[in-house]
This record gives structure tokens, sequence and C-alpha cells, in this order.
């Protein structure tokens, strides 16, 4: 038999598709028991005498066991929302409701002087606010300002003024600082403030004013040792009328109805805060204007 | 058939059906292709696991390739290039007993030369011979599980049995 024949009998045999005849040929040939031998010695490593799967029921058993580790997870997960928005609400609590912010304000017409956690101390003006955190406090010297109030800082570490219009930054000295609408302004009266407002930033040394009007920087000097307000006084120095209505507004509670008026004008001068009447006759005797008082609330500024 | 196609294997009862029908199939896939020592057993069930982890996104009909990419990436994650051992049943497997047969010299040589041996062949050769010669698998399912044609398979084997009866010739009583 030549050995081509031999090799595609032994293919076909091992495919399992020997014909009967060539079955018979396959038989014939002087190796066909040695060759069935070594394929059948083959079943000697069957898997299955070795290892086999476990049935479908110790593998469900084992497949619960390996969820299991799971599970409490997902029974707990409801409790777990319902902790996670106690904590969260808690938290809310904490931070803004229950917090260690400290806010004092004033009303029209009034003024206070409140002590900080240091030995500063400050004047708040009427119809002002400020806040600051009693918590982190000896860490951060920090309070907020809407309005105006007068600073006697106690000797520390960096005391920061926020406001709107700009940050202040003193390390232990006496100032006022005033943020109303379009108007910003530190008096120094003692040691040296730093005053950041937009890209504008200065060092004042005491008698120095740094005044932002309508976004107009200005630097003045100033001879007073207190700010005026602290001695019931207003006082201005070129501040336009409007500034100075307000800040009466402030100081008795009123409404100053202006009858066509040019409230640019710029106003030096002060006014009392004791007497509504002397205060209406120092803004109008310099201005030329005739004043009215309504009521105890109202008063109409004209002119002539 | 095609209702079946359609059934969710995460029913018990119908994994159980696919556990049942390829549970055996894929442990014996992986001990002739990777030996014993990769425990073919749990890689099986951690296969399994992990079908029934993802019943709802593997169709019946993808089952089984799942089950045999998942079986295969597990074990090669496990262990890489490891020498594969296969285990020689001492006694004559029970399924066909005769005696020695006067041709050949059958010895403890015999039985360890048989196992180096297929233990050397690659394990495209081993798996392919191996399914079809001990457990009697078709080369078309055989050629399902490898994920190659039949005419791959049929040459796996033959040239399985070639390096086998080479190797082994010394043993023959001529």
């Amino acid at each position: 038999m030549n050995p081509m024949h031999k090799d595609e009998l032994i293919k076909k045999w091992l495919n399992n598709e020997l014909s009967e005849e060539e079955q018979k040929a396959f038989d014939a040939l002087e190796d066909s028991g040695f060759n069935s031998y070594l394929v059948n010695y083959a079943e000697h490593f069957k898997a299955s005498h070795h290892s086999a799967p476990d049935d479908f029921k110790s593998f469900k058993s084992q497949y619960d066991k390996f969820n299991k580790q799971k599970q409490p997870l997902n029974k707990l997960k409801p409790l777990l929302r319902i902790a996670a928005v106690v904590i969260v609400t808690l938290g809310l609590y904490f931070t803004f409701i229950n917090s260690s912010k400290i806010v004092h304000q004033t009303m029209a017409s009034e003024k206070t002087t409140i002590s900080l956690p240091d030995a500063s101390t400050v004047q708040l003006n009427a119809l002002s606010r400020l806040a600051y955190d009693k918590d982190s406090w000896d860490a951060k010297r920090q309070v907020t300002l809407d309005g105006e109030a007068y600073f006697k800082v106690a000797k520390g570490s960096i005391f920061d003024v926020k406001t709107s219009a700009g940050v202040v930054t003193v390390v232990g000295t006496e100032f006022n600082v005033k943020q109303r609408t379009n108007f910003f302004e530190v008096q120094c009266f003692e040691g040296i403030v730093k005053v950041v407002s937009d890209t504008i930033v200065r060092q004042l040394t005491a008698g120095h004013t740094y005044r932002i009007l309508n976004h107009q920087f200005s630097e003045s000097i100033t001879s007073a040792l207190l700010p005026e307000w602290t001695k019931n006084k207003s006082s201005f120095s070129s501040v336009p009328l409007q500034l100075v209505i307000a800040e009466l507004e402030r100081q008795y509670n009123v409404k100053v109805e202006l009858n066509q008026i040019n409230t640019s004008t710029l106003f030096s001068g002060s006014f009392t805060h004791d007497n509504l009447e002397d205060a209406l006759k120092a803004i109008s005797i310099p201005t030329q204007l005739q004043y009215q008082i309504e009521t105890d609330q109202s008063v109409i500024l004209y002119e002539d | 058939m095609p209702k079946e196609l359609s059934e969710n294997i995460c029913d018990e009862q119908v994994f159980a059906v696919v556990y049942n029908k390829l549970a055996q199939d894929l442990h014996n896939f992986l001990y002739y292709k990777y030996g014993s020592q990769i425990n073919p057993k749990d890689t099986t069930q951690d296969a399994f696991i992990k079908l029934w982890d993802n019943c709802k996104k593997v169709a019946l009909s993808k089952a089984k390739s799942f089950l045999f990419t998942v079986a295969n990436n597990l074990v090669l994650n496990d262990l890489k290039h490891q020498k594969v051992v296969l285990k020689h049943q001492k006694e004559t497997p029970k399924s066909y007993s005769y005696e020695t047969p006067e041709f050949i010299l059958e010895t403890e040589q015999f039985a360890e030369r048989y196992q180096s041996v297929l233990e050397r062949l690659t394990e495209e050769q081993r798996v392919a011979f191996l399914l079809s010669k001990v457990e009697r698998k078709t080369h078309k399912e055989i050629a399902q599980y490898l994920n190659v044609t039949q005419k791959v398979v049929e040459y796996r084997i033959y040239s399985a049995f070639k390096i086998l009866r080479k190797e082994l010739e010394g043993f023959r009583i001529k």
C-alpha cells in the first residue's frame, strides 16, 4: 500500500469517516492495532476521572452564598438613603442655620457699638450690617460689612473687612469704612490700612482717605481724629448731594422728596443727627434750597 | 427550539437546563486545555456565576460562547504559561477493558511517555484530540467551542495523532 493512501486512511479513520471497505483496508494495516491503541489510551486521561463540575443544585447553593454577601447592602439601601438625607440636612442646618456666624444689623437712625471676640470694637452706623464667624475668628479675623462702620482693631493678626466694593486689610489700627451705593470710602485714623478695590490698591496712613465715587478713585487728607458720625454728626467734603441726602434719610429715618433738584451738586459740610430741622438747614442753606417737613417721615426739598 | 431561544436565562429553570447541558463540556474543555492545576471545577463555577449575574444581557443562544470566552479569560487572568499537568488514570478505564495487546510494550514508561507527549502538545492539538477521542465530541461541536472551522479541528486532531505516534513508536513491538 502506498504511504499516501495510508495517510488518507488514517485521516478518515480519525474523522470516523471510513466506509466499510476502507475499514477493512485500515484493519489490514500492520499497525492498525497500535494506532487504535494509541487513540484509545487517551481514555486514561479522561477529565471526569479526576474532576467534574458540581451538579446544578450545589452550584445554586454556591451561587446564593456568593450573592448573599451583596444582599444585606441591598436591604439596607432604603435606610442608607434616609441616613444620607438626614446627614445632608444636619449638615445644612449646622452650616447655615446653626452656624457660628454672628450678624449685627442697625436700623435707620440707629447706631450701635460691637465688641469683637478680641479686644477690637466696631461702631456701626445707621442701616448697616456687620457679620463675622465666631468659631474661625482665632484663625482668621474677618468681618463682612454692608454700610458704614468705624473700626478700632486690636493688634494681632491680619484683620480683613470685606465689602461688596473692596477689601480692607489691616493689622491693628483705627479706620472707618463706608460702603454705600456707588460710594466706597476708607478713612484711616491710625496705623496703616491696605485697601483693595477692583484694580486699585493703596496703603493708607493716618489721616488719609481713600474714596471711590461712581468708579472714580480719589485720595484726600482728613484732620479728624474720629469719624464725625461717631459724634452724632455727618460730615462731607465734595460729596454729591444725593449721597448726603441718602445719609440724612438713614440718620433720621425719613423719606426726602426731591423737587427738581440737581442732586449731583457737590456738597461740603456736615449735619447733626439730633435735630432734623437743624440738619435740613445745614444742608439747604449752603445749597440755596428750601425744605418743608410734611410729616415725621417725609420731607420735601425744592428750589426757590 | 425558537421558543427556547427567546427564553430568559435569568429564570432558574432555564438556567438549570443551560447548566446541565454545558457545565460538563466547559469543565472538560478547560481541563484538556489548561490541565488540572487551574482547577477547572472552580473556573467552571465562576464562569456560570458570571453568566447568571449577566443573565439579562446574554441571550440563551449566546450563553455557550459567553461561557467559553469568560472561562478562558478567567484562566488567562489567573495564570499564564504554566506547564500543563494532566492526571493519568492508573487503572484501565472501565468503559473498555482488554488485556495488554501483544503488539505493545506496555510499561510504566509507556504511560509516563504518553502523558508527557500529551502535555507537550500545543493546547490546540490537545484540546481537539481529547475532546474528539475521549469525550467523543463531533468535529462540529469542537469547532463551536474553539471558534474555528471543522477543517481546522480535523487538522489539529490529525497532527496530534501524528506526534503521539512518532513519539511512542519505540514502544511498538514489530
